[in-house]
Order: C-alpha cells, then structure tokens, then sequence
C-alpha cells in the first residue's frame, strides 16, 4: 500500500505542476500505470517481433491476452485476462509447426491476430488432435464475423501459398463449419516448391504429378519457353504462336545472316575479275549443311555429287553469273533474267525481306560484287525450286517483278 | 540484352588488330586467300568479344584453329599470334567434346514405330527442326536443348553486330575509293 500511496502522491504532485510542462506528465503517468508492460514495449518495433513472440509462448504458461506478449495489433492497454486452458500444448505445437514450416511473417501473423480476436468474441477453440490430422483442409470457424471471415480467406489463401501441409484442424465450437471458400482454396495442395515434410502426401494439383523427375522436365520446359520468348524479339516476324513455325523462322534468319557475313567479307576484296572461284567457294560453304569443305582452296568449281540437288541449282547459277561478269555485265544481266532472276542492292533486299512478312523464306542468297565501276552492291536474289527447300531462297517478290517486266 | 554498339565497338576493334596483321602480305594473296583472311579475322573477333564463354564461341575457336592450321602456306610471322589466342582459348574445349559426344551415342535409339498422333507429329517436327539449327550453329551438336537456345540468341546477337559493322566498313571505304 505504501508504495502505491507514493506513487499516488508523485502523480498527484506531477498533476498539480504547471501546465506548462503538462506534456511530461502525461507520458510519465502512461509509463506508471504500464509499468508492467513495459518490458517488451519493444518488441513492437522489431522486425521479427514474431520470433520473439514465439521465443516467449513456450516458456509463458497458458495463451493469455497478457500484456507480457504484446502485438501491435492488440490495444495493450486491454487488460482482457481470457485463458483458454486448452491452448498451452497446442500452442507449443503451433509454435513448433511454424518454425518448422518457415511461414511468412504475414500469414503467421494473421493467424496470431486470428486467434486473439476470435478469442475475443471467446469463440475459438482448437482441438485436442490439432498434432494427428493429415489432412490439408483448413475449416475456419467464425462467429459470423465479418472480418474475421475476410481474414480467414486472406489467410488460408496465404497459407496455401506458403506451406503445402499445414494440418491446421479449426473446429468450429458450434459444428458450424466456414463458407466453402477456404476450405476449396486449401483442397489443393500445390506439389511443387514448397519445403514440404518429406513423410506427408501431398495432394497433387490437377494434371500435375509430383515427382520429381516430372517437375524438372516442367521447369526446363518453363526454361526453354521463357528463352525462346526473348528470341522472338531479336528475330524479324517472329509473331508465330507454335513452337516449330518460331524454330523455322529462327533458322531462317541465322542463315540469312550467316550467308551475309560471307559475302560482305568477300565484298571488300573489290574486282569482278576474280569473282568465279569465290562465288564457288562460298556456294558451297553457305547454305548446304552436309558439305564440309572449308579449307579447300577450291578453284575449281564445286563438286555438284556432293552438294543437294537445290544447292547444285544455285551452284551451277552463280558459276554462270559469275563467269559472265568477268567478261561484261549486260551479259550477265541478260543471263539472270532468262532464269527470272535480277541484280539488286544489298540495302534494298534486306528492306524487301524484313518488309514482307507473308514470303515464306524470306533469305536471300546474296552474291556482292563490288563492281568497278561505282554501282555500289549488288545481290543476286535467286528463287529456289519451291518452299520445300529449305535452303533456298523464295523471294516471291523478285520473281514478280521480273515476269512483270518481262510481259 | 546485351548493348549492341558496345558490342560492335568490340568487335571492329580485334577485327582490325586482327587485319593489320594479314597487312604485309597483302599483295601476295590471291583474291580467295584474301577471302579467308578476313574471314578467319573477322571469326576470331566475334569469337573472343565479351567474357562470355559460350559454347559456340569455343567451337569456333577449334574451327578456326584448323583452319589456320591448314594454311601453313601463309608466313608464320602473321599467323602465329592468331594461332596463340586460338591455343589459349581452345584448350578448354576438347574435354567438353568428348564428354558431349559419348552421352549423345547413348542417347541416339533406332526409331521402328512411327506414331501417328497430332502431338507426336509435332514433336517431330519440332525435332527436325532442332536438329537442322544444331547443324546451323557452330558447335551446336554437343548442346541439348535449353542450352540451344541460350546459344541462338548469343549467336543471332553477335551475328547482327558483325553484319552491321562489316556492311558500315564496306560502304565506308566504297565511299573513299570512289571519292577521288
């Protein structure tokens, strides 16, 4: 009594100071009368209040509103006192649960809010078997209220997210089970990702199986999926939907640049004299993947018996082409025409490839010569035998304008 | 993404380094030789731009290893610090070869039954196609799939910068010859 008479006397005296410093009272008289709660007054700016909350369950006796366990969330001045004499091992239990499940900090502490305030309404009431249900059903009880109903679907969706086996059992006091949302929500576990315990079944998700090897074939495919969605950025009319249509397009397009790059390495070299032996080689080299001659300094012309029956065509083509450049260009001009072909500026052919989307192969087979006297660079576009191919070039749009200007 | 002007910056400069020392032989070579040495130059630039160590960089490096090695004809002054950088690069590569190679016998099966549903047919297709992009790429027999991709979008990326800075060479000297 006596102490509480001082205090009492110092907080008269504090009250009966001026009122000019009549902002310290009043925390001072807060910080008496909490004296007592001070101590983990805190917790309440830590970030991982929630370890420290669940460091102090265990040894603290029954799940009390206590004010030893403080929650931002609670008012603490509350002095609700409401044991639940049912808790303590339980909440051990749940306490160990959610160490061992690695919950978000969220989820657990809405289920901590859970818990308080639906004892608040003196509703909730977990059960004896809490530990021995195997089951991933999460039924929520409410008492109807509103919030806590929204809570629940917050919470048992993040639950879901978070941990496939929690093997919460909330009865319902009264039998009266929650609305069908969570307890849908929570029939399917999801199979992958999550730590899940290695002893537990987990429900697998429609037309998922959960073993592992099916996982990995998914997460590769994810893998590959999300790269060839960055290809379809690089690559010009990439706009196709299915994966063979995308791989025919990319082929395409390595080709074209592939084949480029040889013949503005050529080009430089200037001269249409010498241009025979050079468009021989490259033919060989460019578009045919079954010759491998590279290193063979090949004057000659190439062998056609080795080359594929399109390649030969264009082989015999350029060969021609070729020859009649050295001797004169009309010629040569002439010659392409027969064969509904035309000389074309480089820059002007890859604006018709990558302008036309509807050509099938839009790769042009382009043979630069830098010709002497200043014409700039040419392309041979060449038309294949047709879209079945593959290695020759379709450029429809040549063809047409040549049979145009030819009628 | 990688940033393509610093890309073609990197590439113009070793392909230059690399030209200037096919330079003193200039008037010897023929108009082919001429061709696989800027060639070989400009493979070699692409090849070693970026620390990237890409699976088509190091085959390309083992191809044009050969293909200077085939070229003795040429004066060994020029091509022995091609042939070192290539040394230094390839060394890694033959390991990964052998290793690639013996798991592709294993995986290789002998096909009897043709199957005729829609999702068959077009894992076929699909595979067809693969397999013809393996051809295409440098060293693009040894990758499985996921690796594939990685590989085309390095290659195509620096496949583009190459063609960009050759054609801006091109008109760029064009220009100087034609001017006087």
């Amino acid at each position: 009594m006596q102490p509480c008479s001082r205090e009492m006397q110092s907080l008269n005296s504090l009250f009966n100071s001026s009122s000019s410093s009549s902002e310290i009272p009043i925390p001072q008289l807060q910080n008496h009368s909490q004296i007592q709660i001070n101590n983990n007054n805190d917790a309440f700016h830590n970030d991982d209040f929630l370890k420290q909350m669940l460091s102090n369950l265990p040894p603290s006796s029954p799940w009390t509103l206590d004010p030893n366990n403080p929650k931002p969330l609670w008012d603490p001045n509350s002095d609700e006192n409401v044991t639940f004499p049912n808790y303590e091992e339980q909440h051990n239990n749940l306490s160990s649960k959610f160490r061992n499940h690695q919950i978000t900090d969220k989820s657990a502490a809405a289920l901590m809010l859970l818990m308080p305030t639906a004892a608040d309404s003196g509703l909730l009431h977990m059960p004896a078997d809490f530990d021995s249900s195997q089951n991933d059903v999460v039924n929520a009880s409410s008492a109807g209220d509103g919030s806590v109903q929204a809570l629940f679907n917050g919470f048992s969706g993040s639950l879901h997210g978070v941990a496939a086996n929690q093997t919460h059992h909330f009865q319902p006091p009264q039998g009266q089970s929650f609305g069908g949302g969570s307890v849908s929500a929570t029939n399917q576990a999801p199979a992958s990702g999550a730590p899940a315990q290695p002893r537990q079944k987990v429900r697998a998700r429609r037309g998922q199986a959960t073993d592992p090897h099916s996982i990995a074939e998914r997460l590769r495919r994810e893998r590959i999926a999300e790269r060839m969605k960055a290809l379809q950025e690089l690559v010009p009319n990439a706009n196709k939907t299915d994966k063979a249509s995308m791989l025919d397009e990319i082929i395409d397009y390595v080709k074209f640049l592939q084949v480029q790059v040889k013949v503005l390495s050529m080009s430089r070299l200037g001269g249409a004299a010498a241009v025979a032996p050079l468009v021989a080689d490259m033919s060989s080299e460019g578009v045919s993947d079954c010759v491998q001659t590279n290193g063979n300094g090949g004057v000659h012309p190439r062998n056609p018996k080795t080359a594929s029956s399109s390649n030969e065509s264009l082989t015999m083509t350029e060969h021609q082409v070729a020859k009649l450049m050295e001797e004169d260009m009309g010629s040569a001009m002439q010659y392409l025409q027969g064969k509904g072909l035309c000389l074309m500026p480089i820059s002007l052919a890859t604006a018709i490839s990558t302008a036309t989307c509807h050509t099938r192969n839009p790769l042009i087979n382009a043979a630069n010569n830098n010709v002497n006297n200043g014409n700039g660079n040419h392309v041979v576009a060449s038309n294949g035998d047709g879209p079945s191919s593959p290695g020759m070039s379709v450029n429809s749009i040549v063809k047409d304008a040549n049979s145009a200007s030819k009628s | 993404m990688r940033n393509l002007s610093s890309l073609k910056k990197e590439f113009l400069r070793k392909w230059i380094k690399g030209l200037r020392k096919y330079n003193s032989q200039k008037k010897n070579m023929n108009l082919l030789e001429r061709k696989k040495a800027i060639k070989l130059s400009a493979d070699l630039a692409m090849a070693s731009t970026k620390d990237k160590t890409t699976l088509w960089r190091k085959a390309l490096f083992a191809n044009t290893s050969t293909k200077i090695d085939d070229e003795q004809d040429m004066s060994t002054t020029s091509s022995t610090p091609q042939k070192k950088v290539i040394r230094k690069n390839s060394t890694n590569s033959y390991p990964l070869r052998k290793r690639i190679t013996g798991r592709r016998k294993i995986l290789r099966r002998n096909h009897t039954k043709e199957r005729v549903e829609a999702s068959f047919i077009a894992m076929r297709l699909v595979k067809k196609r693969t397999r013809k992009l393996k051809s295409l790429l440098p060293g693009g027999k040894f990758m499985d799939d996921s690796c594939l991709v990685d590989e085309t979008l390095d290659y195509i990326e620096s496949l583009k910068a190459q063609v960009e800075v050759m054609r801006c060479l091109v008109t760029s000297s064009e220009l100087f010859i034609n001017q006087p």
